[in-house]
Order: C-alpha cells, then structure tokens, then sequence
C-alpha cells in the first residue's frame, strides 16, 4: 500500500468552519483522530487519505515545500509564502469562501494619488523632501515587492505589519498599506483609499496541490475523487 | 580562496589603491535607504538582539565610502581598492559572488580621474584574461542635458530623469506624447488655487483622523494636484521626437559626438558642459592609451539609482554576452546621500564580478 495523501485543512477560525462545512456537504467527513485538539485526522470513507491540520499560512507553505501533498488555503498565502508558486503548486479549485482582494491603499486626503503611477510620482519625491523613503505597511511583503516592481516603483520601504495594518497611516508607522479587504469599510473607518488600479489580487480559498513532490497513482486517484465530490457540492449551491 | 588573484592585488595596490577591508554587515537600512525596495529583494537579512534589521554587504561600494566618511573629512582624497565577498540572494549558486574594485574619492579633476579608472578597469580585465572585452560608455548628465534643454513642463521633465536608465520604461513615457487627460477625480476643486485646494485637504485630514506628522504634508499634496493637469498634458510630440532620437544614438565615441552635435543643431539644443566634458573625457581616454573604437556609447545607458551622476560602463567578455563582467562608473552624489554631513564627495569606481570572469575561462 502506498503512502497516504496527506491534505492539510485549517486549523482555525472561519476558514475552518468553512472549509469543514463544505467537506459535510460533499459527504467528506473530517474527524479529528483524538477529539478536537489532535493535529491529525481522516476523512470518512477515504481509506488512504490522512488530514493535517494547520494554519492558513503554514498550509501553504507546506504545499510549497511539498512535505503535504495538497491542501485548502487562501490563494493570497499561496502567492505570498511559497517562492515560485506558479511552478510548486497548482490552484485545483476555487471554493468560494474565504474572499478578499489584497489592495494598495493610501489617505484618502492624498487627492492628487489615484493610480499607482501617481503613487510612483510620490514615492520618488518623497525622500528628496522628507529625508526618508515612503513608507508601505504590510504583512504581504512578497506580493507587494512583485506588484510595486510591476509598475516601475522602487522608491520605498516596506515596514512588516503583524496586524492591524489599516492602523498604520493613521499612527505613523507608515505611509500607506497593503491589505486585505472585503467590504472597503475598514479601510474608510480608517480615513484610507484604494487605488484605482491597486487591486493587487482577488483571493479566495481554493484546494490546492503541490507540484514539490512526486504522486503516486493511489495519491492521484484520491486526489481526484476529493476534487470531484468538492465540485459537486460546490454546483448544488 | 583569494590567493588566486595575488596578481590582481597587485596590479590594483602598484596603481595607488590602498586595500582595505570593510565589516560584511552592516544595519540594512544603509542599503535600503539608498537603493530602495528592490535592493532589500536581493539582501541577506537577518535580526539584532535589539530587534534592529542587519545585512550581509550586498556590494562594496557603499561599505568603502561609510568606512572613508567615518575616518576623516568627507572631501580628502582616497583611493581604495576591495577583494572579498559579496552577498546577494539569487546570485551564483549560494548568493555569495567575490568582486574586486577600486573606488577614487575626493578626485576633482573628475575627466582624469574618469579615465584612470577605466584605463584600470582595462588593465585589470587583461589580467584576468579578457584582453578583448565589449565596453559600453554612457553619461547620464548629457540625457540630463536635454531634458532642461527641452520644452517639458516640471512633473514630466521628473518623471523621464529618473526613468532614464530603464529604456522601456522611458519609451512608454514617451509614447504618450499628448498625453490622453485622465478624468479628474475631484472636480469640485477643478482649476482651484493652491490655498483653496490646501485647505480642502486639510478639511479631509481632519475629517479622517489622520495626522500629517513626518508624512506628506497638504500643501505637497496640494501642489502636486495642481501639477497634475501639466501630467495629463504628456509630452509634446517634436519634444518626444527629439528624445527618441537621442535614446536611440549608439556608437563609437567620435561618431556619438558626430550624431549629438548634429541633433544639437537640428533641435537648437545647447548641450553645453556636459559635451564638452563627453569630448573631453573622450580625448583623455586617448591619451591614455585606451582604444576608442573599442568603447560603444549607448545614450540610453545609465543606472537608474540616483546617486550615479555621469560616466558609466560595463565591460562584457563579448559583444552578445549577457552578464557584465565589470560595472563602474562616478557616483558624485552617494556620500551626500549616506553621510551625516551631507557633503557630496566626487567618486568614481568599478567592481569586477570574479566569479564571472573566471566561470567563463
């Protein structure tokens, strides 16, 4: 018998509510193999398949590492944590939960900032008048790095942001901020904007396999037949 | 793992360079100060005790002019010369690369000192086997020139100076000549004065809570949404004309000359010091021995780092060859940038990418 599929689902918050709620739905039971608080489990009527439970983060990093062979993450994580992604992983299915668009967002009093080409115009002119280089707050600081450099933009620091980011402008720990979003209202309750070609990605939780390590043919038919009762709860909606 | 390049040593040591032997890490703000985002893509990070960002040197230049800035008046005159490694992530197979270079300090007689340094850089490359190289020159100050020169309005003429080095970049720019307006966003505030539209943004900072300590400022942002309708003008077209064809001069450095005087005259463009400086530096290149027809000038070749400020070149083992083997240039406004006393300092350098030359031989 080969080595089992090893799938590694969210450990907590909503993208597990959801991400457990779908599997029901498909008729894929997740259980925990000692209760609530172990970090291993299996799914109902998958011989062959073992779950590892993670956070969001570190599920796909361990995609990109392949040292699981497939899991459920946001695609904002996979294009954030795993260097080359578009070779280590593969997007199998969008799930439509867990939506958000990563943005670029700066005060909204900056009316003459519209576009990321102001934003160039900006960041070049800061230092000479400030004595510093413009400031962006982040905790997507690959993303970022690739989607400023896309547009020509070098003239900036990132200041890492472990939470609260849409805070930042407003304390001084940055210029403007790269984050999430969902509605727009915390980046207005934060006196923030989003530029209008600033929308860097629109993520949402998809099942995804690693292309870092080699499948086995049991693997890939277990892989397929978890893909395919996803899709088909996914259509009953 | 230097004893192998014992010649280079001395070569660079017999040519007035005093070795030295800067720390390999450094705070990373030093570096990402100065080069911004993109460089820190490319730095070994790693953290104090004191939770303060550090770096392996990701070249040697910026250590060389901290160490001359910390040891004595910025101005005096210094010649240092480097052999050792370098890191920087996606380089080779590990990230470390061994370059050696020279920096000149302090040197006001810039177009000698020019010179020098290539004829050096020339010398050096021969040693290590590459008795032909492909040279490419450029200067910055002459494309600097042309912009004053030129009928462009302030945001435009910021906007190609900085792009200059980065040859897409600046064709796209230039590509927009009559510039399409954008639709305005605040047209309530359409033709404004700077004082109505200072005071609307200060209404919007208030209103949203945010300060403006340390930050852009309302009368920045003011003036720059005033600027804005000049940004949507774009670039006039017998002014993107003329950049096209100067971006587009290559060539020996006498057929350069030739091709600049005679854009000059068509465009009434008085090129000033900096062709007089190109010619100048040309002939001491002669006089130094140096052979002009292997130099190619590229008018669009620059480094788009703001603290290089003229002269520039790479040296290629061939013409089609992709890595350059030698880089070097003068970067006159780098010791303003990273010194306390903000006092620019003439520089002029190169570092040789070891690992290159020798991968290849």
């Amino acid at each position: 018998m080969s080595a089992p599929l090893v799938i590694a689902v969210p450990s907590k918050g909503r993208l597990q509510a959801d991400a457990q709620a779908l599997f029901a739905r498909a008729g894929l039971e997740i259980e925990s193999a000692n209760g609530s608080r172990s970090y291993r489990g299996r799914v109902s009527n998958l011989a062959n398949v073992e779950v590892a439970f993670l956070s969001a983060p570190e599920i796909a990093r361990e995609i990109g590492m392949g040292t699981v062979y497939a899991g459920i993450t946001g695609r904002d994580q996979v294009e954030e944590t795993v260097p080359d992604f578009a070779a280590r992983t593969e997007l199998t299915l969008p799930l439509g939960f867990g939506r958000c668009d990563v943005v670029v967002a700066v005060p909204e009093p900056w009316i003459d900032v519209d576009t990321m080409e102001d934003l160039d115009d900006v960041a070049a002119d800061f230092r000479p008048r400030h004595g510093r280089r413009l400031t962006v707050a982040t905790k997507y600081i690959s993303i970022t790095r690739r989607f400023f450099a896309g547009h020509g933009i070098a003239d900036y620091r990132i200041v890492e942001s472990l939470g609260a980011t849409e805070g930042a402008p407003a304390t001084g720990a940055a210029d403007l901020i790269v984050d999430i979003t969902t509605t727009g209202a915390t980046l207005r309750a934060n006196g923030l904007k989003v530029l209008a070609d600033g929308v860097i990605l629109s993520s949402e939780a998809h099942l995804v396999a690693s292309r870092a390590l080699a499948w086995d043919t049991a693997q890939k038919a277990a892989y397929a037949a978890i893909t395919a009762k996803l899709k088909a709860a996914l259509a009953r909606r | 793992m230097t004893e192998q390049y014992a010649p280079l040593r001395t070569l660079l040591s017999e040519a007035g360079y005093a070795f030295v032997e800067p720390p390999v890490v450094h705070p990373a703000s030093v570096f990402v100060e100065l080069a911004g985002e993109d460089l820190r893509r490319q730095l070994f990070l790693t953290t104090a005790a004191d939770g303060s960002e550090l770096a392996l040197r990701p070249d040697y230049t910026i250590p060389v002019c901290l160490q001359h800035l910390a040891a004595g008046p910025a101005k005096r005159r210094a010649s240092y010369a480097y052999l050792g490694p370098v890191f920087r992530l996606g380089i080779g197979d590990s990230g470390e690369a061994v370059q050696a270079g020279v920096e000149s300090l302090g040197r006001t007689d810039r177009v000698a000192a020019d010179a020098d340094v290539l004829k050096l850089a020339f010398a050096a490359a021969a040693l290590l086997g590459v008795k032909r190289p492909s040279v490419t020159v450029g200067d910055s100050s002459l494309f600097a020139t042309l912009l004053d020169e030129l009928d462009l309005n302030a945001p435009w003429q910021r906007r190609l100076e900085r792009a200059f080095g980065d040859t897409a970049k600046l064709k796209a720019f230039i590509a927009r000549s009559n510039g399409k307006a954008k639709p305005a966003h605040h047209s309530d505030l359409e033709g404004a004065t700077a004082t109505l539209v200072k005071a609307a943004v200060e209404e919007r900072f208030a209103a949203t809570g945010l300060g403006q300590a340390g930050g852009r400022t309302s009368s920045e942002i003011a003036e720059r949404f005033i600027e804005k309708a000049a940004i949507a003008e774009g670039v006039k077209p017998r002014v993107a004309a003329a950049l096209t064809s100067f971006l587009a001069i290559r060539g020996t450095p006498a057929d350069a000359l030739a091709e600049l005087r005679a854009l000059a005259k068509r465009e009434k463009i008085d090129f000033g010091k900096a062709l007089d400086r190109f010619e100048k530096r040309n002939d001491a290149f002669a006089a130094h021995g140096i052979d002009l027809d292997r130099l190619t000038f590229a008018a669009d070749f620059g480094r788009r780092l703001d603290y290089y400020t003229g002269f520039v070149f790479e040296f290629r083992r061939t013409k089609t060859a992709k890595e350059a083997i030698v880089g070097g240039g003068r970067y006159d406004k780098m010791t303003a940038h990273i010194g306390a006393g903000k006092e620019a300092v003439p520089a002029v350098g190169f570092a040789i990418w070891l690992d290159r030359i020798g991968a290849a031989s």
